[in-house]
C-alpha cells in the first residue's frame, strides 16, 4: 500500500467524519437526537441500504461469488416483497403513533413489560453484533495493512463513535448519503477495473461463459431441494421471513425510516431499497466473479489468507504444503488450456467442440479444488488453531495486489466506511432505545437537554461496550459463528411478538410476555440439546411465540386480558 | 415523553397522523416493485440458463 493510497484512505475517511460532526451541529432537542426527522426519501432509502451493507458485504460477498457463484442472490428474492409488505401495513401504524423506537409500539398494543422485554432482547442482540461489524473488517484488514488488530478497531471505532454521539440519529443517517455515494462509487471503479484487468481476447460474454463453464453462473435454482441452502424457494420464503424481522423490528433500521419526512418518504425510501436491493448485491457478486475469471489467467495462490500461508510454509509441514501448491499449479494449467479450447470453441461457432471444453475445465477446477482441500488440510495440521475459511481474502487480497496506485486506498476506505455506517446505526439505535424504553420509564419528567444528554451518555457506552467487545474478540474461537446462533436465537421470537401484536387482535400482553418467555427459553434449550441448523431458531422462536400466545389466550382469556381492562377476547 | 417543540433552525415536522389506507397510487407503486422483482428474477433466469 503505497504513500498516495495512505493519503487517499486518509482522506475519504476525514472528509466523511467531517461531514458528519457538520450536520451534527445542528441537533438541539432529544427529539432530534433519538428520533431524527425530516429527511428526504432518497436519503431514508440511502441510510437503510448504507445500514444494511457492512463491511462483510464487501468482504465476503465477492468471495463467495468466486467460491459458490451467483447462488447466494436468492436470499434477497423476499426482500422487495418484503418492503411492500411493510409499507402496507406495519410502518403507517409506526407512523399513526408518532413512535421513536419499535418497542414503543408493543406498550400501546400490549403492555411495559412486553416492550421492555422485548427491547432487551434487542440490546442484547445488536450490542453484540455491534462489536462484530467492528472486529470482523478490523481482523481481515489488519492481515492486509500489516496493522496490529487492536489499532484498527481503534480506528474504526472512534471514528463512528465521534459523528455518531455527537450527532445521534439524523446525522447518521445524513452521513450515510456520501457513505453510499463512495460505496456505489468505489464498487463501480473496482468493477470497470477488474474487467479492464482481464486479457485484451476475453469480453463480458467470454468472461460469462468462462465462468458458466466453471458452475458459478446459476442465479436461480428453480429445485425443491431442502439440502440446497440457496434455492429460489428458500429465497423467497426465507429470505422474506428474515427482510421481515430485519426491518420491521430491529431499531437500527426502524430508526433509519422513522427520521422520513413524511409517511411517503419513508415510503418511497423502503421501495428505493425494495428495487435497488437485488441489481446493487449482484454487482457485488459479479465483481467476485470477474476477479474469479481473472485468476483463470494468472495463478492465484493456493490458500487466500497469505499471513496464515506463509506461516505453514515455515512449519516442518512445509514440504506437505509445497505437494498441495504443485498439484494445484498443474490443475491450474491444464484448466487453462482447456479454457482456451472453450474460448476457441465459441469463436468457431463450435457447440461440440464447446461442450467438450466445458467438461474439461470442470474436470480441471474439480482437480483444483481438492488440491485446496489438501492445503487447507495441511495448515490445520501446521498450526490447530488456523483460520482455514479464506474466502473472505480473495476480494482485497485481489485489490492490494492488482489494483492501480489510489484506487487501492479507496477501495480499503471502502471497506472502512461500510464497517461505519453499519456500526453507527446500531450505536445510535442502541442508545435510543436505552433512552426510550428503559431510562425514560424510569425517570419520566426530565428536561429535554436531561434526556439528549442521556442519549449521548448511552451512546457512548454502548460504543465502548463495542469496542471493548471487539477487543477481546480475538480470544474466543469461532466467534463470528456465535454471534450469528447468538442473533438467531433472539430474532425469531421478536418477530414473533410483533406479528402477534399486528395480526391476532385478540392477543393481549401477558399471554404475549409468557409466550415470549417460554418461546425463548425453548430456543435457548433448542440450541444447547440439539444439533438443527441454527438458521431454523427463527422459525422456531417466532413460531412458538405465535402459537404459544394464541394457545394461552384461547385457555386463560380473562386473566390475559387483566393487563387491559375491558378488553377480554 | 421528548418536547415536542422544535427547536430554531430545525424543520418543522410534518404531521403524523395520516396514516391512509393503501391508496390507488401506492397500490400501484407497490405493484411496480413486484413487477420489478419478476423481471429481475426473469433476466436472472435466462443468465443462468444461456450460461448453464
Amino acid at each position: 500500500v503505497s504513500a498516495v493510497d495512505w493519503t487517499v484512505l486518509a482522506g475519504t475517511l476525514a472528509l466523511i467524519v467531517a461531514y458528519g460532526l457538520w450536520r451534527a451541529r445542528a441537533v438541539r432537542t432529544a427529539e432530534d437526537y433519538l428520533r431524527g426527522g425530516g429527511l428526504k426519501w432518497y436519503t431514508v432509502g440511502l441510510s437503510i441500504m448504507a445500514t444494511q451493507a457492512s463491511a462483510v458485504t464487501f468482504l465476503s460477498l465477492p468471495g463467495q461469488a468466486y467460491e459458490d457463484g451467483l447462488g447466494f442472490l436468492q436470499f434477497y428474492f423476499g426482500l422487495p416483497v418484503a418492503m411492500v409488505l411493510l409499507c402496507a401495513s406495519i410502518v403507517p401504524v409506526y407512523y399513526r403513533l408518532r413512535i421513536t423506537t419499535a418497542y414503543e409500539y408493543l406498550e400501546t398494543r400490549f403492555d411495559r413489560k412486553t416492550r421492555q422485554l422485548t427491547a432487551f432482547l434487542f440490546l442484547v442482540g445488536r450490542g453484540l453484533g455491534a462489536g462484530l461489524s467492528i472486529y470482523a473488517p478490523a481482523i481481515i484488514l489488519s492481515t492486509v495493512l500489516g496493522w496490529p488488530l487492536q489499532v484498527t478497531n481503534l480506528v474504526i471505532g472512534v471514528l463512528v463513535i465521534g459523528y455518531t454521539v455527537s450527532g445521534g440519529t439524523r446525522a447518521v443517517s445524513q452521513t450515510q448519503v456520501p457513505q453510499m455515494a463512495v460505496m456505489l462509487g468505489g464498487l463501480a471503479l473496482a468493477f470497470v477495473f477488474v474487467l479492464r484487468a482481464l486479457p485484451g481476447h476475453v469480453g463480458v460474454g467470454d468472461a460469462f461463459a468462462i465462468a458458466g463453464s466453471l458452475d458459478r453462473m446459476q442465479a436461480v435454482d428453480f429445485s425443491l431441494r431442502l439440502d440446497t441452502r440457496y434455492t429460489f424457494w428458500s429465497g423467497m420464503a426465507g429470505g422474506l421471513f428474515v427482510a421481515l424481522a430485519y426491518f420491521g423490528t430491529d431499531q437500527s433500521q426502524v430508526q433509519r425510516y422513522l427520521g422520513g419526512e413524511s409517511l411517503a418518504a419513508t415510503r418511497l425510501g423502503l421501495l428505493l431499497n425494495g428495487l435497488v436491493k437485488i441489481p446493487m448485491q449482484l454487482f457485488v457478486l459479479l465483481v467476485g466473479l470477474m476477479v474469479l475469471v481473472f485468476y483463470q489467467f494468472h495463478q492465484p495462490p493456493v490458500f487466500f489468507h497469505r499471513a496464515e500461508l506463509e506461516r505453514a510454509r515455515r512449519t516442518e509441514q512445509g514440504p506437505a504444503l509445497a505437494h498441495a501448491e504443485a498439484r494445484f499449479g498443474a490443475a491450474f494449467r491444464d484448466k487453462q488450456a482447456q479454457i482456451d479450447r472453450l474460448l476457441a470453441a465459441r469463436r468457431a461457432g463450435d457447440p461440440g467442440a464447446a461442450a467438450a471444453a466445458r467438461a474439461g475445465v470442470r474436470a480441471a477446477e474439480a482437480e483444483g479444488r481438492a488440491a485446496r482441500a489438501e492445503a487447507k488440510r495441511v495448515i490445520q495440521q501446521a498450526r490447530p488453531r488456523a483460520e482455514t475459511k479464506d474466502s473472505d481474502y480473495i476480494f482485497i487480497g485481489f485489490v492490494t495486489r492488482h489494483f492501480p496506485v489510489g484506487l487501492v486506498g479507496l477501495l480499503v476506505a471502502v471497506i472502512f466506511i461500510a464497517a461505519m455506517s453499519a456500526t453507527a446505526a446500531a450505536l445510535s439505535a442502541l442508545g435510543s432505545t436505552t433512552v426510550v424504553d428503559f431510562y425514560r420509564t424510569w425517570r419520566p419528567d426530565r428536561s429535554d437537554a436531561h434526556y439528549l444528554g442521556a442519549g449521548r451518555l448511552f451512546t457512548v457506552g454502548w460504543g465502548v461496550l463495542a469496542m471493548l467487545f471487539a477487543a477481546f474478540a480475538a480470544l474466543l474461537d469461532n466467534l463470528i459463528q456465535a454471534v450469528n446462533i447468538l442473533g438467531s436465537i433472539f430474532y425469531g421470537p421478536m418477530l414473533g411478538v410483533f406479528l402477534v401484536a399486528f395480526f391476532f387482535r385478540r392477543v393481549r400482553g401477558t399471554a404475549v410476555f409468557v409466550a415470549l418467555l417460554v418461546a425463548q427459553a425453548l430456543v435457548v434449550l433448542t440450541f444447547a440439546l440439539t444439533a438443527i441448523g441454527f438458521l431454523w431458531y427463527n422459525v422456531i422462536g417466532c413460531a412458538a411465540v405465535v402459537g404459544l400466545a394464541l394457545l394461552l389466550q384461547a385457555i386463560r382469556p380473562a386473566a390475559s386480558s387483566l393487563t387491559r381492562p375491558g378488553a377480554a377476547a | 415523553m421528548a418536547a415536542d417543540e422544535p427547536a430554531a433552525g430545525t424543520p418543522p415536522e410534518p404531521p403524523r397522523d395520516e396514516a391512509p389506507p393503501v391508496g390507488r397510487s401506492w397500490g400501484r407503486l407497490y405493484a411496480v416493485v413486484v413487477a420489478w422483482l419478476v423481471v429481475t428474477v426473469a433476466l436472472l433466469t435466462f443468465l443462468t440458463w444461456a450460461y448453464r
